[in-house]
């Protein structure tokens, strides 16, 4: 029988593969903000068989399950079948979009990064107090989020690499559209083209980025290939400080945030430990951690699309850390932080920090 | 769905705790057996009074309700029928209270098996059954199921640690049951007749477990056996030398072979590989109880025998048995886990009418399990979608069963019958034990409106 949908050409024989043992739900961060099975990796295959078997249509009324998935991958680290959902996610969501089914949220991104050089649709960046655009070892690679809402967290980690005598440059830096991908369209070649001809202008050789989407981007998307083949190495910032030494430490307890992003998606567990036992002897684990980690609530997509599920997923995640104890939680990833600080309630007393800012405030008042 | 019974339940349970969205009805359509059936609608409850409420809403009207932990059930106990309310009691997930004084924790079904765990762990504490999908199923399941795991020949089911329970019957009314002492005779032991009753008796909505101290040492050692009369010997030889393993588990040849050709572990090809722990609170004396396995594991011609000498060890020697059931799921399309268990002296035997069967059909069933208790793991590995595959597979299950009983055994050690074993029940059980369930059935639940079609108790299913 001829397939309608891409998402059945593709991933067919691991929809048919999944045993519905229902293991996902101990990790699906949706699924434990919201205890509705219809929302869990397993909910979703479900539906897609039925979609495949032809006894439900791909159409509206599946938006709510299948546009609400963090993309985190918890679930398929944990499949006992090797059914790799947000893989399956990220295609159903295209061919939904294909028929105009789609989160109003997803399609708003992607009007916006028509017409904008940003996720948030604004056109007037801050400038960091800092020269843009010049000839310099490294690029720092900002990110959308670090750009236009974790600003001061930015700034902070800047300020670090001026204490550690970095030679870098920022660029008039746009949105690396990877999002896109995720949430039902194609990356924005435009978008992609600019960030690379602005790149290789500085004659850097590397590109730190704090974000670790950005950084997934442009080492896995085919579109960002010329990057490597032009020699240029894109690190995340974790990748890039491990070597350093600060000279600095804390006595606080301070736990450590593994994001999606950084972690599952790219297998970076230890850089950041490694930095953070320079600084803070007194270490605690979360309960869930490295690959088991829980996600922030955050990603794809599901901060836009369902804030307020999105600030339960990352209410849990806090509660992990009041049960450790800790007074820092450190992470390395703008959106993280951004969602877990919104999530913050004023009982908890605890900082929420990228690792490189605190670096710098402890570097700051040793002076 | 008819407008009046809607609206009946959201008054019951809030328009946000009702549901009829094709999303839900689909999640709600199935556990993680094969069968599927969507529901009408599905209610979360949070307190017992909701629950007698809406039980006494569907009574009235009869309609089917289907009480529903977290879906893990392998035998289709939590797999709807058709109209049904699904009754989904995960928001009930509160533990009440950890009280080591009287060495209890009371507890709402919904709590998820690692929750407690981990509650208990703190108090140096556990509840033993350790069922394998514990991370994930809820204890109301647990309890309606009479959940167990790799610890049973040891530690038991949950059986031997339900102490009481809040029931809510058919009807409404709210029942407890048991107490909250170690022992009590009093009256008849309503409190087990709810153990392993699948959602067709009353809702558990409360649930009192004895708790164990938590052991802080272990030996843990792997044996391999060319032959398979030697394993099956060992394994009942281990069991009357003097001492109880916490774990002897078993991986037969064909999951063994399924393994190597699907992992890089390279493991011996052999008929069979046993798995030992013992525990205790010194390594003197887990290492002394170890000693007495490995003794007979040697008299019983092991091949191989390796004792692990660190906790890390330890872990790789489990790593076979940990990875057959994911090992085993990514082969075919479709995968369906048995639980048939047999007097420990016939493990040797089972595993060879097995082999039988499997070849006979010409499908595969890779076996392994808990030897301990003869509690084998037949998984069988297929095609759902190939017509004359899923034939093969119903024919092979028939004989396996029968095989199964053949040799004194019990259709299932720790599943449950629902809909997958009903029409077996007869071959297991005797006219008069059948009349009785179903008279039990009758008196708690006359207008069959709970779990109805499970475990042969109504006319529509099984024989
Ligand atoms: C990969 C895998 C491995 C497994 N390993 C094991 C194992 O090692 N040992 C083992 O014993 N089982 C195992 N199981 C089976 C399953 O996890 C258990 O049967 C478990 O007890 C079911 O719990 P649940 O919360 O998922 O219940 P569900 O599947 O939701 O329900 C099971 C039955 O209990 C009833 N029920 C649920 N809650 C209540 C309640 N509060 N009141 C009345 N009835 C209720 C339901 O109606 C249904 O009949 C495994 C399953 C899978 C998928
Ligand atoms: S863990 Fe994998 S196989 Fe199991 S239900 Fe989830 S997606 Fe399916
Ligand atoms: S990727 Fe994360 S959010 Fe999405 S279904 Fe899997 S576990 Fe849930």
């Amino acid at each position: 029988m001829e397939t309608k949908y891409d998402f059945e050409r593709k991933y067919r024989v691991q929809i048919l593969q999944c045993s519905r043992c229902g293991f996902c739900q101990a990790v699906c961060p949706v699924f434990g903000a919201t205890l509705r099975p219809a929302l869990n990796a397993r909910g979703k295959m479900l539906l897609l068989k039925e979609v495949m078997d032809g006894k439900v249509q791909l159409n509206d009324e599946l938006i709510e399950t299948m546009f609400q998935c963090t993309t985190c991958a918890a679930c398929a680290e944990s499949c006992p079948s090797g059914v790799n959902v947000p893989d399956i996610i990220k295609q159903v969501r295209k061919d939904m979009v294909n028929i105009g089914s789609c989160h109003p949220a997803f399609k708003g991104m992607n009007e916006v990064l028509k017409n904008h050089t940003n996720i948030y649709a604004e056109d007037d960046p801050e400038d960091f107090e800092r020269e843009r655009n010049k000839k310099a070892e490294y690029v720092y690679f900002i990110g959308c989020v670090g750009s236009y809402r974790e600003d001061e967290a930015t700034l902070e980690t800047l300020d670090l690499l001026d204490r550690l005598n970095v030679d870098y440059t920022l660029i008039d830096e746009v949105c690396c559209s990877g999002v896109l991908e995720d949430v039902g369209y194609d990356m924005n070649e435009d978008l992609v083209r600019k960030n690379m001809d602005m790149i290789m202008a500085t004659g850097a050789k590397t590109v730190i980025t704090g974000c670790p989407y950005c950084s997934r981007t442009f080492n896995n998307k085919p579109q960002y290939a010329e990057l490597k083949d032009k020699g240029i190495k894109v690190l995340h910032i974790t990748q890039f400080l491990k070597d350093f030494d600060f000279g600095v430490t804390t006595d606080k307890l301070v736990t450590y945030h593994d994001p999606c992003d950084l972690g599952r998606h790219c297998g970076i567990y230890e850089e950041p430990r490694e930095i953070i036992r320079k600084i803070a002897p007194n270490f605690v684990e979360l309960r869930h951690n490295r690959v088991d980690s829980l996600c922030c609530g955050a990603g794809g997509g599901v901060r836009g699309a369902y804030a307020k599920n999105s600030i339960a997923m990352a209410r849990r995640r806090l509660e992990e850390v009041e049960e450790v104890g800790a007074e820092v939680v450190l992470t390395e990833c703008n959106s993280c932080v951004h969602n877990l600080a919104n999530a913050k309630l004023r009982k908890q007393k605890f900082k929420i920090s990228n690792i490189s800012q605190f670096v710098n405030e402890l570097m700051e008042e040793a002076e | 769905m008819d407008e009046k019974i809607k609206q009946a339940l959201i008054d019951i349970v809030g328009e946000n705790n009702y549901t009829d969205s094709l999303i839900d009805m689909v999640s709600y359509s199935c556990d993680a057996s094969e069968y599927s059936q969507r529901p009408s609608c599905g209610v979360w409850v949070e307190t017992a009074e909701l629950v007698s409420n809406i039980l006494k809403f569907a009574n009235r009207e009869h309609i089917p309700v289907v009480p529903r932990g977290a879906g893990t059930g392998l035998t289709g106990t939590a797999t709807p029928v058709d109209e049904a309310i699904v009754l989904d009691l995960s928001h009930m997930n509160k533990i009440i209270r950890i009280s080591i004084e009287d060495r209890l924790a009371i507890v709402q079904p919904g709590v998820v098996y690692a929750d407690l765990e981990k509650a208990l762990a703190h108090y140096g504490f556990f509840f033993p059954p350790d069922p394998a999908s514990g991370t994930v199923c809820t204890l109301g399941g647990n309890v309606a199921t009479n959940a167990g795991g790799v610890k049973g020949a040891k530690y038991g089911t949950t059986r031997d640690y339900v102490l009481g329970l809040q029931v809510v019957l058919p009807d409404g009314r709210i029942m407890r049951t048991g107490s909250r002492t170690m022992k009590s005779v009093s009256g008849y032991d309503l409190t087990k007749l709810f153990v392993g009753s699948e959602g067709t008796l009353g809702v558990i909505t409360e649930i009192i477990l004895k708790i164990n101290p938590k052991t802080t040492a272990a030996s843990t050692s792997m044996a391999t056996f060319d032959n398979l009369e030697d394993a099956g010997r060992a394994v009942s030889q281990v069991m009357y030398s003097g001492i109880i393993p916490s774990v002897l588990e078993i991986l037969g040849r064909d999951t063994i072979m399924a393994i190597n050709q699907n992992t890089d572990l390279d493991l011996p090809e052999v008929d069979a590989i046993l798995l030992a722990e013992t525990d205790g609170y010194t390594t003197g004396e887990t290492d002394f109880q170890m000693g007495k396995v490995i003794e007979v594991f040697n008299k019983n011609n092991a091949r191989v025998v390796k004792k692990a000498k660190s906790e890390k060890e330890a872990s790789e020697l489990w790593v076979a048995r940990k990875s057959a059931y994911a090992v085993l799921s990514r082969i075919k399309t479709h995968v369906v886990l048995e639980d048939v268990t047999v007097p420990m002296a016939k493990i040797a035997d089972l595993l060879k009418g097995i082999k039988a069967i499997s070849e006979k059909h010409n499908i595969m069933i890779a076996t392994y399990g808990h030897a301990g208790d003869g509690n084998l793991h037949p998984q069988f590995v297929y095609d759902g979608y190939d017509p004359e595959q899923v034939k093969k597979k119903k024919a092979a299950s028939a004989e396996l069963f029968q095989l199964t009983i053949d040799l004194g055994g019990t259709l299932t050690g720790e599943h449950g019958i629902g809909l997958q074993k009903a029409p077996f029940m007869t071959m297991e059980h005797d006219p008069a034990a059948m009349d009785v369930m179903r008279g039990i059935k009758r008196l708690l639940d006359p207008n069959n409106i709970l779990n109805p079609g499970k475990m042969a108790l109504d006319k529509k299913n099984g024989n």
